[in-house]
Parts: C-alpha cells; structure tokens; sequence
C-alpha cells in the first residue's frame, strides 16, 4: 500500500469522472495536434506553392548598362553586356548543392526585333520551364511545339492585329485581374503567321491581358532567338522558382553565386516575405486557436477538479486524521491528476493524428502528407501533463488544506 | 505522569459574519492513565466531538494545553501534527468512513501507506489485525461486501494497524443495532483487556458501564463524576476483559 495505490484505486472507482477528464483533456490536445498537423502541412503546401507561383530568385550578367526592364527586375542591355551568361550557367545553376530544392529554372535571352514592321521585345524562353513558372498566363491556342512557333502577348497581338474580340464582346472587356482560372478568353486568333525580322513564323497562342510585360513582348523557343538575334549560346537572366522547405532562400540565392561568381544573383524579396508572412499568419492562427481550445480545456480540468475535492471532502478528511500529510494529499491527487493528463495526451494526440488525416485532403492538394512526429507525441503529451497540472494546482492545494475535524464532522 | 493530559482546555468557535464567539469547551482538564479504556458521555452539543478532536490532534484548543507521551501536541507544526496521528492515534468514526474502492485489507493498510515500512510488512501488520477483529478471511473483500458489524470491525482494525498507543472512537456503535453493537464493544474490550488505551465517545449508558472511567461532559464542562464506574460488565468480569 502506497500513497500511488490509493491514487489508482480511486481512478478505478471514478471511470467515468477519469473518463470525462481524459475527454476533455485529449479534446483539447486533440485539436491542438490536428491544428499542428495540418497547419504544418498546409504550411508546406502553401510555401511550396507560393515558390511555384513565379520566380523567387533571378540572375542577371554583371553589367553597366540597365537599358531594358523585365517584370519589374532590370536587365543587362542586349548590347552593352560586360558579362553575358550563357547556356552553360543555366546547366550550372542545375549543379548546386540544394539542387534539388530548385522547382524551375528558366533561361532568356531578350532582345528587339521588328514583328511585322514593329519594334518588339522578344523573349527566347525554354517553353516548358516557362509555362511552368508562369501558372497565370491564359493561353489561348496552345503552347508552341517547332522552333518558329510563337506565343504573341497581348498587345503585340493586337497591334499586329492577329486577334479580334468575340462577337458581343469588346477587347477592353478582357481586363479583370490575372489569375490562374482557365476562364475562356473573350477574343479569337484570327492570323497564322507573323514575320519576325524576314521569317515567317507560325503563332501557336496569344497570352491573355497580363497587365505586365508580357503584354509587349513575343515568345519564342530560346534557340531560335539566340539564332534569330546572332548570340548563339547567350542569356540574359535565368529566373529561378526555389521551394524554400527547411532552407532560407538566401542560402540557395549564395549557391549560385558561388556556382556563377560572374552574375548577380538576388532573391526577389516580395515573393520571400509574402511566403514568410502567409505561412507565419496560418502558424499563428493555429496557435490561437489551439491556444484557446486549451485553455477551455484547462478550465474543465479545474472544474472538475474543484467538484472532485469537495465530493472528496469526507475521504480527504479521513486521510489527514489518520496520519497523512499536506504533502502526502498532494501527492495522491497529483498522481491521478498526472495519470489522467498523460492519458488524455495519448487519446488526444492519437485523435488529433487521426482527424488531421481525414481532414488533410478537403483542404489541400492529392499527395500531401501528415507527418507521424515523435515530437508532436512528446508535445502533446508534455501539454497535456503541464495543463492538467496547472489548472489542478488550486483545487489540489484547498485540498489539502481541508481541516481534517472538519471534513471528518461534514458528513 | 498520566499518558494522556488535557490541561484547562477551552474551545470556542467563531460563527462565520459574527465577531461573538461561541464557546464550546470551557477550561477542561482531565487524565487518562496507559491502558485505561475511558468513556465520555453528554448531551448532544456539550462538545464530545469537540474534545475527541482536540485529543485526535485535529482541532487547535483556544486555550489550554494537550500532552500524550511528554510531547505538547499543539506546540508541532501542522505537518509534524499529521506525523503524530500517524505514530500515536488510531480513529474509529462513527460512520466507519472506510474507503470503498479499497478492499479489506487495503482500507487496514491506509494508515500505513505514508510509513518507510516494506510491502510485505505493511501486509504482515494488516494481516495481524485483521486477525484480531476476526475478519482475516474476508481481506479481501470489499467494504460493501460485509455487514455492518463487519464494517464496524474493520474500521477498528484500520485504527490499530499503526500500533497506536490511543485509539479514539466517536461513537462506533451509534448507527448499529444492538447486537452489532455488542458485537464492535466485544472488540474493543479485548483490546482493553490487552492493555490498549482507548477513549471512546458514546450516548449509551451501557457501552459506558463497560469502562474503567466515565467523564460527562455537560455545556463545555466536565462534571465531576462518582468517581470510577466499577461496573464493567459480566463479560469484564468473567475475565474475558
């Protein structure tokens, strides 16, 4: 007989308060583990995604010259290069050690060419690399496949005037906000072919109304301009897309500068800290809540607690007169108190891994993953242990300070 | 020197929202000698509870002192109070108060849950004084599970499994019926007869005759009495007690 039978004893004869207290407790660390969980992996997703949406890093030459400006990042002038990059530094960027982080690397060369008897700016891009990076471009046609196919933006397209609206629509009726919806554009191609410089070439697609560059420039395949503009093997960035999971973008961005000491190579810091900040927010709300969830949970403990010394008045009483100590009351209710927390860790941390696997694909893409964590279990185990005693604490020690000639009389 | 000293203890009780206290003890001083097996009686509200828990170390006196065994009792801390119970005192209450989720010889082994002594000796003192109230067949069993007298046994048992050099029951045979009550006196009479001190707090005349010493109580105040009760029963006499 120790003071931990009694304690055991007692949960024995009170299932159904033990029960009821491991309930709350484990639906409190319940929620808070799915919250976790699911926010760990809504957090992984939505940073993953943020990295696919649009380049996070961009490497430009070395250069004096910023003559021409490309989505807001200035670019070295086509003829006024001091350090050009070439297709080697694309392959290059592919050798660094977080190699395996990068989503999409996308080289250009850019340059001015006359498109039907206009000035333009034309891209030479890798359209598969390309087309991946930019998820918000609406394609009407579809995507080139031979080297003189070609993507026309907008208002090259307009301007040279291989697109007319749908009859009942207007052309400056197609001027909602980009997005990725595949939402039918309000015009029809209505040209095969432009020429760029003397060659004909064949327009496989025009790109909806971005509001962005893209509106003046034409798309073609990377080696047919670097032909077409007599810069075989040149670029003139490479925009990179990093899935930044457990690494800062920077120590990407400081790789490829060591791999291409010759280009400047930065990180595109709105796209880093709008990342930072939608998944610091989403981790911020699960703490909240889980926070408070808790704390309702607490509050229950307490209750119960409460209503348990004073159902436990007689018993407590007894124990002091026969010869037990503050302490020793203590002890006993803190036993229970610790069994029934460790308890609704488990049930709750079992629950919360539970509900988070059947709660993860309503809110995010096939594929992603609840991570079974140890540190989750020690966490919630840890919580729950640290809430049943803290919100114990004051019942436990009235308790004990129960006058024993009282108690024992009460009945 | 007596082994048991209650010197002018008074006792008043403070009603809750009123300054005016409420005396329920008033400057009692009494003995009780090793071995001797005394009785109190009185009126309900004369403040026999009282004075039981004031001698079970529970109930700090107002004024006055208490000695068992040389130590001043209310001179320890809270803490070395609750050790003193557990080394000098063992409680019989009126109600048993047993703890029904503990079988029989687990509700004996309460008193010794909180002492340095192996398991297998805490079982061996359990075992003994089950034996001595007669229930060592029935260790087992749950509370619920023995009659009345049983009850009332077993509550004696949990109060010598301590060894205690004093037991204090209130009133053990108050809520039985007449032959269980016979049945728990019995009991504490062979303890008597043993040699253990006992004071025992009772409204029936009867179960008083059977001690050596009958104290009254009356608003506080202990009469004088026509001195010791000679009239232990036949059962006494007969040299069972």
């Amino acid at each position: 007989m120790r003071i931990s039978t009694i304690a055991f004893a007692n949960l024995r004869r009170r299932k159904g308060k033990a029960f009821f207290l491991v309930s709350g407790i484990g639906i409190g660390i319940g929620t808070a583990v799915a919250l976790l969980s699911l926010s760990g992996s809504l957090r992984e997703e939505i940073g993953s995604q943020m990295d696919r949406f649009g380049a996070n890093i961009v490497v430009t030459p070395h250069s004096d010259s910023l003559a021409l400006d490309y989505g807001g990042v200035s670019v070295a002038g086509v003829s006024f290069d001091q350090h050009q990059l070439s297709n080697e530094d694309s392959a290059g960027i592919r050798r660094i050690p977080y190699r395996k982080r990068l989503s999409v690397v996308a080289p250009k060369l850019l340059g001015t060419v006359d498109v039907d008897g206009r000035r333009t700016l034309v891209a030479g891009v890798d359209f598969a690399s390309e087309l991946r990076l930019k998820k918000w471009w609406r394609l009407a046609g579809r995507a080139p496949e031979s080297a003189t196919d070609v993507l026309l933006g907008y208002d090259v397209a307009r301007a040279v005037s291989a697109i007319e609206p749908f009859p009942g629509t207007s052309a400056d009726a197609d001027k909602s906000p980009a997005h990725h919806s595949a939402a039918p554009e309000k015009f029809r191609i209505t040209k095969e072919r432009v020429t760029i410089g003397s060659r004909e070439h064949r327009i496989a697609g025009v790109i909806g109304q971005t509001g962005g560059p893209e509106d003046r420039m034409v798309f073609a395949q990377l080696s047919h301009v670097q032909d077409l503009l007599g810069r075989p093997g040149q670029l003139s960035v490479i925009e990179v897309s990093a899935l930044c999971k457990d690494c800062p973008v920077e120590d990407i961005v400081t790789q490829i500068r060591k791999e291409l000491p010759h280009a400047n190579v930065s990180a595109i810091q709105q796209s880093v800290r709008a990342r930072a900040e939608a998944v610091d927010r989403l981790s911020r709300f699960s703490l909240v809540v889980s926070a408070v969830v808790l704390a309702i949970g607490a509050l229950m403990v307490f209750t119960t607690m409460m209503s348990a010394v004073v159902e436990r008045t007689k018993e407590i009483g007894v124990l002091r007169a026969i010869g037990f100590r503050r302490t020793h009351i203590i002890k006993g209710l803190m036993i229970e108190v610790v069994i029934i927390s460790a308890a609704g860790g488990i049930v709750g941390w079992l629950a919360g891994l539970l509900a988070s696997r059947l709660a993860l694909p309503y809110f995010t893409e096939a594929g992603a993953q609840i991570e079974l964590r140890v540190s989750l279990a020690v966490f919630a185990i840890a919580i729950a242990m640290l809430t049943g005693i803290v919100s114990s604490v004051y019942p436990v020690i009235r308790a004990s300070r129960l006058d024993p000639s009282e108690a024992v009389r009460y009945v | 020197m007596a082994f048991v000293a209650v010197e002018n203890i008074s006792k008043t009780y403070n009603d809750q929202g009123s300054r005016i206290g409420v005396p329920v003890l008033r400057d009692v001083s009494m003995e009780i000698g090793e071995g001797e097996f005394v009785c109190l009686m009185g009126p309900s509200g004369s403040g026999k509870s009282t004075l039981l828990t004031i001698l079970g170390a529970m109930n700090h006196p107002s004024q006055g002192r208490l000695v068992i065994d040389g130590i001043d009792v209310y001179a320890l801390s809270d803490e070395r109070r609750a050790d003193f119970r557990a080394q000098y005192l063992g409680f019989v209450f009126q109600q048993h108060h047993l703890m029904p989720y503990l079988n029989a010889i687990e509700n004996v082994m309460l008193p010794l849950a909180t002492l340095p002594l192996a398991a297998i000796e805490k079982r061996r003192r359990a075992l003994e004084v089950l034996e001595k109230v007669g229930l060592a067949k029935k260790w087992s069993r749950m509370p619920n599970q023995l009659s009345g007298g049983e009850q009332g046994r077993l509550a004696i048992a949990r109060a010598l499994a301590n060894e205690p050099p004093l037991v204090l029951a209130d009133e053990p045979t108050g809520t039985l019926d007449t032959k269980t009550g016979d049945e728990i006196m019995k009991v504490l009479l062979d303890l008597s007869a043993r040699g253990q001190t006992i004071f025992m707090v009772t409204h029936n005349p009867a179960n008083a005759a059977l001690a050596h010493r009958v104290l009254y109580l009356r608003d506080g105040e202990l009469e004088p009495t026509p001195g010791v009760v000679e009239a232990r029963s036949e059962y006494c006499r007969s040299g069972q007690g």
